[in-house]
């Protein structure tokens, strides 16, 4: 059984991990790169080492280094955290060799879900059901596709087979235009994986993109904790999370549930992972892929069971039974995660990087906050731009949607730009209230001016704010030159001011 | 000292007449105004309502966050602005802009040429920050001048990439 854990990961994540290893009495080993010296994860834990530049590819994923730092530092266990080194099965496979628990799923698991095809296969065979589409995926020509294509339906998509995150993706609507769109995708994969094969996919229109946790620990017990709706997402990113979902009742959670979970033993999985679904109109749901890892969003499902699951991660990972039955978790109100980013809602998302000069968290009743940044902390453009996620719980959807906004007007971040306003807009937003949206709501239907219009009194108050500021700046820049009060004469005054400002 | 302040073509008449007061068209309005320690977010007490706000300079005018929304606002000395308009200004359309960098980062591609014409809203960079590809787009129409940055190459915060004439 492990006594030292490493994190291989940053920011709030690893300070999740850090903080769950602590209430367990484990000993915590941090690795950060140049720009990460300052970060709160390095502070938290009990030991720490440098991994080299900022650049991922020359830190956080070098996993010769990271190895390298937890034999010298006697860690007997990593936690990789999400993205980096999560879901790479070689890295699993290394710890394995050096008899280090790898606290996630055996390589093998990984890399049955990690490759689309290969994961399509495996859960078909399990009887899950999955978005129609090509059988034969990979090394299939225009021809193939072309003459396939009917069978599926329109309107469908082209997917790249190495693909993610939209890259070699096209809608298409009818077969005329399909052979210029596949040209396009084809060109496109090629660039960004390396690899131009593509597959097809039934679009499933006005789907929502709702995803089952899973925990399952190496006795064979296999357990889900409840579904967390994440449609609103924007450029394929997800911006809000909530559990449970509006769309679904106790019926269909239960089916899915069950479909969940025989995915992940279609693979043998062990520990935490995430079963995603796309559920159309009418209900019926298909297997889209799934995560073998901890989810960013893993607190909602945390906020309404009560299941710490960072800890359960590290008692499966001890060889220990799961703490509870399928019987025995119990939803109770909630909860929505709202994920703030150092982006500019108001200039098209644009990244904000710079030092966070103050910051003031919200707190009070059913109010969580999970974070990697403090004041004195610089935002740099090496890393993902997500700095906290504010998780709220209620005991309804409606009271977490009041509470929601609430600590969104009391969080205060200075010094870099981040996306709160849109969260505040979208809490606003009549089609969010009424649980009306799928996953290309943030696209298509969403606008940061279309909101309700502001009060007349709103607008005279921002007016009256910019008068008063600008008049202080007139007042101060006026104070330099003037100086009649000052004992010492104005040019020195300008003197120690510069010196001061140096 | 009076001040002409216009948000979205809105004019508001506001005179700061002394430390706890304004006037806002006619009517006078008690004041306590501070910044929370030293930073741009200002707590304003007005005749008992209180508001907090993050209040910043932005290019020419002024940025206030209220409660998730985002206000510009220009604020004219009033004098200067009567001057201004005896002087029978009103700003140039035009002259010349130019692209910076909103953020470090590294330009993935250039899609204009030197010498093109070209307009509002089209895209003129794409600049890879945080992972993530930003179009930069054009503010006007216009005629590209000169550009500054090759694809590939790294470039600072608030960098000249390309101007426009």
């Amino acid at each position: 059984m492990f006594k030292k854990v490493l994190v291989a990961n940053r920011g709030e994540i690893a300070v999740r991990i850090l903080r769950a290893c602590r209430e367990l009495g484990l000993e915590t080993v941090a690795v950060f790169s140049e720009a990460d010296r300052n970060a709160l994860h390095v502070r938290y834990a009990d030991e720490a080492y440098l991994l080299g530049p900022a650049p991922s590819r020359e830190s956080y994923l070098r996993m010769d280094k990271i190895l390298d730092i937890a034999k010298r530092a006697g860690a007997d266990a990593i936690h990789p955290g999400y993205g980096f080194l999560a879901e790479r099965e070689d890295f699993a496979a290394k710890c394995a060799e050096l008899k280090i628990a790898f606290i996630g799923p055996k390589p093998s698991s990984i890399a049955a879900m990690g490759d689309k095809a290969e994961a399509r296969a495996t859960v078909i065979k399990a009887g899950v059901p999955v978005v129609p589409g090509t059988e034969d995926v990979g090394n299939m020509t225009d021809d193939d596709l072309l003459g396939v294509a009917p069978t599926i339906g329109f309107p469908l998509l082209i997917k790249a087979t190495a693909g993610g995150g939209g890259k070699g993706m096209r809608e298409v609507r009818s077969l005329e235009e399909m052979p210029a769109l596949l040209q396009s995708a084809r060109r496109e994969a090629e660039s960004a994986f390396g690899d131009g094969n593509v597959y097809l996919e039934k679009l499933v229109e006005g789907a929502r993109h709702i995803e089952f946790q899973i925990m399952a620990d190496s006795l064979g017990n296999v357990i889900h904790l409840g579904e967390r709706e994440c449609s609103i997402q924007r450029r394929h990113q997800k911006l809000v999370e909530e559990a449970p979902s509006p769309f679904l009742d106790d019926e269909l959670r239960e089916k899915m549930g069950n479909v969940a979970v025989k995915a992940a033993q279609a693979v043998d999985y062990i520990n935490a992972g995430t079963i995603e679904f796309l559920v159309d109109k009418d209900r019926n749901f298909y297997f889209l892929e799934m995560n073998t890892r901890l989810q960013v969003e893993h607190p909602v499902t945390e906020l309404v069971t009560g299941i710490d699951i960072v800890a359960e991660q590290l008692r499966i990972a001890r060889g220990r039974p799961l703490s509870y039955a399928q019987g025995q978790v119990r939803f109770n109100g909630h909860a929505i995660e709202c994920r703030v980013n150092a982006e500019d809602p108001f200039n098209n998302f644009i990244p904000s990087t710079g030092r966070i000069t103050h910051s003031i968290l919200p707190t009070g009743p059913g109010i969580r906050v999970d974070t990697g940044v403090y004041p004195g902390f610089e935002i740099t453009p090496y890393y993902d731009p997500m700095i906290a996620k504010l998780i709220v719980w209620g005991e309804t959807r409606a009271q977490a949607i009041l509470r929601m906004r609430r600590a969104l007007e009391e969080y205060r971040i200075v010094g870099v730009r981040t996306n709160i306003p849109f969260h505040q807009t979208l809490m606003d937003s009549h089609r969010f209230m009424g649980g009306q949206f799928d996953t290309r709501f943030v696209e298509e239907r969403f606008s940061m001016e279309g909101a309700s219009e502001q009060s007349d009194e709103q607008v005279e108050i921002a007016a009256i704010l910019a008068t008063l500021v600008a008049h202080k700046e007139t007042e101060r820049a006026a104070q330099i030159v003037r100086g009649n009060e000052r004992d010492a004469s104005n040019w020195k005054w300008v003197g120690r001011w510069e010196r001061m400002h140096r | 000292m009076k001040y002409v302040t216009t948000i979205d073509g809105k004019e508001y008449q506001i005179e700061i007449v002394d430390e706890h007061h304004v006037r806002v068209g006619d009517r006078l309005l008690a004041v306590n105004f501070e910044s929370v320690s030293g930073q741009p977010v200002y707590s304003l007490i007005l005749d008992g309502k209180s508001f907090e706000s993050y209040v910043s300079p932005g290019d020419e005018d002024w940025q206030v966050l209220l409660r998730g929304h985002l206000f510009q606002v220009k604020v004219e000395d009033e004098r200067e602005k009567r001057l201004k308009a005896a002087a029978g200004g009103g700003l140039a359309e035009g002259g010349e802009f130019q692209l910076r960098a909103p953020m470090p980062g590294l330009v993935v591609s250039i899609s204009v040429i030197e010498g093109q014409e070209i307009k509002k809203g089209q895209v003129m960079v794409i600049l890879e920050s945080m992972k993530m590809q930003n179009e930069l787009k054009a503010p006007r129409d216009g005629k590209v001048d000169r550009i500054r940055v090759k694809a590939g190459e790294s470039v600072e915060q608030k960098q000249t990439l390309l101007s426009l004439h």
